[in-house]
């Protein structure tokens, strides 16, 4: 499954999204988060050491994250800030940390968390805006190496006939 | 020098690694005279007082955990509503982590670079450590053995306004650990650390077990 949240209040780059992907015969859920609440991460560790996999963060995100465990691909599209994806963008991708248990472990010669579900989703992003796209590529890359995929790539919301063709 | 410290971490400053740290980091920054003023991002009612002390200081530090890589989500709203400074300001970070290698938070030093001209303000170096995840769970000597070296970093950033020196950057300590540490520490993950984790989430009133998977 791939599953596609849009955190900007611009539909129609998900309009654009569900007319290229019609035409190569591909399917996704997507999440519109204009009308949702979102908080940020509070870094209180609950869904590590007392609620295991369970946000304390009670919002709609809890919608996204249960989608999330059984997506192959999840695509952030999202507006920038200061060279970067702005908060909405940024908090989607705080607020998947239930997915890793407090365990640890060495993946190569880095330290990593245990993941909780042996589903993998690989990440993508869409953004508006002017980001400081080498870095943000970099960084998606280093983002996925935390859930144990791998980056999808980072296109801007005038690419998406290139994301379309990575989404399958 | 008087400092603009603001606490980029969205947890609350009762339990904030990243405060106990600027605690320690402070206590030997005072000590050559150079005063500061601290908010906390966690608490969006300091939020005006902040963008006003940001416009006003010309000597910023930020200190932040890492949070996927970077900086949190709640730090970036924030920093969305300054405008950026004209002033040749000077801004430098301390950037910490869970993770104990250097490695780990590289990626997030990164953006702070590319944050700090976006900021308009003078890049003056990232004090990077990982390791520091346990603070909030430990007491006394052993907690004071891991925030206790900040108080020299407080120094040399009081002497040098940045974090450009090669004490600095000893600081961070191994990028990545040779293979015989990873092996050593790879058990201890798997013994010692898990006992460590069970208690705590014991005492946190955790009934579940640490893997348990909610939504399968």
């Amino acid at each position: 499954m791939i599953l596609i949240v849009n955190t900007t209040s611009d539909h129609s780059i998900t309009d654009e999204l569900k007319k290229q992907m019609k035409e190569k015969g591909t399917d996704a859920e997507i999440i519109e988060t204009d009308a949702l609440h979102i908080s940020h991460c509070i870094g209180c560790n609950h869904c590590w050491l007392k609620t295991p996999g369970v946000c304390s963060v009670k919002d709609d995100y809890e919608l996204i994250l249960k989608k999330l465990i059984h997506a192959g691909q999840l695509w952030v599209i999202s507006d920038t800030a200061l060279g970067f994806l702005d908060h909405k963008g940024k908090n989607i991708y705080d607020r998947i940390l239930p997915i890793a248990t407090m365990y640890l472990k060495f993946v190569g010669n880095q330290m990593r968390h245990v993941l909780r579900y042996d589903n993998k989703t690989d990440l993508g992003i869409i953004y508006t805006g002017e980001p400081e796209r080498e870095y943000l590529e970099r960084w998606n890359e280093r983002a996925a190496l935390n859930f144990g995929s791998k980056s999808l790539g980072v296109f801007s919301s005038n690419e998406i006939k290139e994301a379309v063709s990575c989404m399958c | 020098m008087h400092v603009l410290i603001i606490n980029g971490s969205p947890r609350v400053k009762k339990y904030s690694n990243t405060d106990k740290i600027l605690g320690k980091f402070t206590a030997g920054m005072k000590e050559n005279g150079t005063s500061f003023e601290q908010y906390e991002v966690s608490d969006r009612k300091q939020w005006d007082a902040m963008r006003k002390a940001f416009t006003e200081n010309s000597d910023i530090l930020i200190a932040l955990p890492l949070y996927v890589e970077c900086i949190p989500g709640l730090l970036m709203e924030f920093l969305e509503t300054v405008s950026p400074k004209t002033d040749g300001s000077r801004i430098s970070f301390i950037l910490q982590s869970g993770f104990a290698e250097g490695i780990q938070l590289r990626c997030g030093e990164e953006y702070l670079k590319i944050l700090a001209k976006k900021l308009g303000c003078i890049y003056k170096g990232t004090l990077v450590k990982g390791d520091n995840f346990g603070i909030r769970f430990i007491e006394g000597a052993q907690r004071e053995k891991i925030t206790d070296p900040y108080t020299q970093m407080g120094r040399v950033y009081a002497a040098e306004g940045g974090f450009d020196s090669e004490e600095c950057r000893r600081f961070t300590g191994p990028e990545i650990f040779p293979a015989p540490v990873r092996l050593m520490v790879g058990l201890m993950f798997k013994t010692f650390a898990k006992k460590s984790f069970k208690k705590v989430a014991a005492a946190w009133g955790c009934t579940e077990a640490l893997d348990y998977r909610p939504y399968e």
